[in-house]
């Protein structure tokens, strides 16, 4: 009896530790994600942001709790880039863990989209479509998956705008109207750091942070990505040669600073060493707060293109609110997540309390979008943002490879800062292993 | 306890440390630094399983088999907490990654691959610059850090410094500092326009040097920021060690006209021996899953002249969602370490 039974017992002891091993080796997750969630529409929700944009959406809180009794909201501030490995770590592990609402940027939501199809709810079953022409043009193709079920709402958005000191560039008697392209400024920075002493733009040379944004926005700027839209490699394609060129140029010219290096770049900003800053709208406060001694000297212009002749506007980025397909409170998870970003009074609140720029076009029908802001002299910054997202921007697939791009591109971009490499050279070589890491084409 | 057979070390035996005794002049000195710790290990269990299986004789069979608390089983249940703890954090997932690295895809798509993991992992390039450079931070820091902590620990062991307590806080004081602290300060420290060295070198009327910028300055970085952790904590190993050598040792070797190198030599090196091939084969170890101070300091830059494996395995499994071939990473990693450790072990151990 007692053989009997231990035999028994080590079967299924056997079988236990069997099925545990296949569960994990189906990557975390395999069939199991989407499994574990149900569509209660009451009881408490926890969302996961970082920083002041969980402070914004903390805002919105006591209004959505006031509207919809019986839903309570934890909104946690995980810090990024933590909440990239706890998203990762839960979506691998079949959903366990996760928030029901998740705050991504789009340099991940593609590939979470992609690589973790069952992570994320489908938010078009519970009427995410009615909102498809709310946002800001090129957003919506990013958050529909390959099964075309929409995974997210569009939350932020950062339109591309050039951030530059208007008192240096009186002093060296530039007009700022008459730069339209990158040429025009690599021909104005020795002028400017002539009279000022300060260099153009900074950049972190040696890439040890990864911040491709300039190289990328100058890709964006022509329409160009490292990827195009079927998905094919375009790292090497001409687009991304001419952007790698001009960043050449600025360092051959002497023009670009080195920033890498803890708050290197917000120290010579703070000594006054910089003269532009190519960055996008959530630089507008970021600079008013972080800088309050340099009141009144920064303005704002459209991009220079980076071909002359070219298209001066782009979108940077953008983030987005979504739901985990194993929540057990879809329904009021997606009620937070439509009450949040949809209503432009609730946005506006959330932007006002230092958040985010608003991807919702009804957004910027408040006055406080026309309205000048003393540290740029009275400059309407906000308007000039909107402009450039009307002028409109090509969507940009990121895709689920985009980190593996990023780290390429940033190998080449440092080949070329720091050894002295040419541009279409380091590109090319870069092309060719994301197409061999990734299995995909490159583009002819 | 009469049935402990002859020879074996009774439980608490007045003698259970003999090799320690210095007055005996052992002439096998390597093995004495060894020996205390090895003892009480090797008599506990013995004694109390011998006691455990007298009681089974002496009483009825059934009601023994059944006490689950036996003066046998006791010390089982001792290490249960351990071996259960090992089983589910440290067995299971090291069984697990080694499936997962025989599959391939991305996120929660994948399928069987065989060994394709480890067959790519031979012919990408990414893989052996990380390697290459965490050999070369391994060959040159090692003996560097090592060499440093030895000469420190002497140091801190000798009678004529004042204020040795002191001394041996502020040398290990760094090894108690965060990594990702440690990182952060580092690439302040060494910033090239800001940072503290480069003015502290443009008093002796040095160039600025770009410690993060310059693909081989960052390695002397990363090598710099790993001594200042690590040194401490392996000096003060060796200063267990030092004074751990008996006294008398020293007496005979000056009584028969050996100076301070010759003792050195001698004496210190070998008694240090069994200390020495710890630290070195911890060290190999540490070294050779170095992640945090290079991934905070240079993030592997410029142009992958300081990514190392644990870095390039991060970054295919959270930052590229393969965890197939992360895994094949974890694995050949694992191998090399062993491989190396095993050599260490061979070659520093053999006389033991």
């Amino acid at each position: 009896m007692s053989h009997h039974l231990s035999r028994r017992r080590i079967l299924h002891l056997a079988t236990a530790s069997a099925a545990g091993l296949g569960l994990t080796a189906c990557g975390g997750g395999g069939s199991g994600a989407g499994a574990g969630g149900a569509d209660g529409d009451s009881g408490p929700i926890t969302v996961w942001s970082w920083t002041t944009a969980a402070e914004a959406l903390r805002g919105v809180v006591p209004s959505f709790e006031r509207d919809n009794p019986g839903i309570k909201v934890d909104v946690q501030d995980l810090g990024n880039p933590a909440i990239w490995d706890k998203i990762t770590v839960g979506l691998a592990s079949g959903g366990k863990g996760l928030a029901d609402v998740l705050h991504i940027g789009v340099d991940y939501l593609p590939g979470y989209m992609q690589k973790f199809p069952r992570g994320l709810a489908d938010l078009s079953k519970l009427g995410a479509d009615r909102h498809k022409d709310a946002f800001a043009e090129g957003l919506w193709p990013t958050v529909v998956g390959k099964d075309k079920a929409v995974h997210a709402l569009p939350w932020e958005v950062n339109p591309l705008g050039l951030f530059y000191r208007h008192d240096y560039f009186e002093k060296a008697g530039v007009d700022p109207a008459s730069l339209t392209s990158w040429d025009d400024l690599i021909a104005a920075g020795p002028k400017i750091r002539a009279a000022t002493g300060a260099q153009l733009l900074g950049l972190d040379k040696p890439g040890t942070t990864q911040d491709m944004d300039f190289f990328q926005n100058l890709m964006q700027l022509q329409g160009a990505f490292y990827f195009d839209h079927e998905g094919k490699v375009t790292l090497a394609s001409p687009e991304a040669i001419q952007a790698l060129t001009v960043i050449k140029r600025l360092n051959d010219t002497g023009l670009l600073a080195d920033t890498a290096g803890q708050g290197t770049w917000k120290r010579l900003v703070g000594q006054g060493k910089l003269a532009t800053a190519p960055y996008p709208a959530w630089a507008i406060e970021y600079l008013a707060t972080k800088f309050p001694a340099q009141s009144g000297k920064w303005r704002v212009m459209q991009p220079p293109a980076a071909v002359p002749g070219g298209g001066r506007s782009a979108i940077v980025n953008s983030t987005y609110l979504t739901v985990s397909a194993t929540s057990k409170r879809r329904k009021a998870a997606w009620r937070f997540v439509e009450y949040a970003l949809t209503k432009p009074a609730e946005i506006n609140r959330m932007f006002a309390s230092g958040g985010v720029f608003p991807a919702l076009k009804s957004a910027y029908d408040d006055p406080k979008f026309s309205a000048p802001h003393p540290f740029y002299g009275g400059q309407q910054v906000l308007r000039s943002f909107v402009d450039s997202l009307h002028a409109g921007a090509d969507a940009t697939n990121f895709t689920g490879d985009y980190s593996r791009a990023l780290k390429l591109a940033s190998d080449a971009q440092s080949q070329v800062l720091v050894k002295g490499a040419d541009p279409a050279e380091a590109l090319k070589a870069a092309a060719k292993q994301l197409a061999q890491q990734t299995g995909r084409q490159q583009a002819a | 306890m009469s049935l402990a057979p002859p020879g074996r070390v009774p439980e608490r035996a007045p003698d259970s440390r003999p090799a320690s005794g210095p007055g005996s002049g052992d002439p096998a000195g390597p093995a004495a630094a060894a020996a205390p710790r090895k003892t009480p290990g090797r008599g506990d269990p013995g004694a109390s399983t011998d006691p455990g299986s007298h009681a089974a004789h002496g009483r009825p069979a059934t009601p023994a088999r059944r006490r689950l608390l036996t003066r046998g089983s006791f010390p089982y249940l001792l290490i249960m907490p351990a071996v259960l703890g090992f089983a589910v954090f440290k067995a299971y997932p090291i069984a697990a990654s080694f499936w997962i690295s025989l599959t391939t895809g991305s996120g929660d798509e994948q399928r069987f691959a065989g060994l394709a993991n480890y067959e790519r992992l031979l012919t990408d390039p990414l893989f052996w610059t990380a390697l290459k450079n965490t050999g070369l931070i391994l060959v040159v820091q090692v003996p560097l850090m090592l060499g440093l902590a030895l000469l420190v620990a002497l140091g801190l062991n000798s009678t004529k410094v004042w204020l040795r307590p002191l001394w041996r806080l502020g040398v290990f004081v760094p090894s108690l500092t965060g990594l990702v602290a440690a990182g952060v300060m580092f690439s302040v420290i060494l910033n090239r326009d800001a940072g503290l060295l480069n003015w502290v070198l443009s008093l002796f009327g040095i160039d600025p040097v770009n410690w993060l910028g310059s693909p081989f300055w960052a390695r002397v970085a990363v090598v710099l920021v790993i001594t200042w952790h690590y040194t401490g904590y392996n000096a003060v190993m060796y200063l267990a060690g030092l004074q751990g050598i008996p006294k008398e040792l020293y007496e005979a070797a000056m009584v028969d006209g050996a100076g301070p190198v010759r003792r050195f030599f001698a004496i210190t090196l070998p008694q240090l021996r069994p200390i020495l091939l710890l630290t070195v084969v911890l060290s190999t170890i540490g070294t050779l899953q170095l992640f945090d101070e290079p991934y905070v300091l240079t993030g592997g830059g410029p142009d992958n002249s300081t990514l190392t494996v644990t870095m390039y395995l991060y970054d295919n499994g959270f930052t590229y969602f393969d965890f197939g071939y992360a895994s094949a990473l974890a694995y050949a990693l694992a191998l090399i370490v062993s491989v190396l450790g095993i050599i260490q072990v061979r070659l520093m151990g053999e006389r033991r």
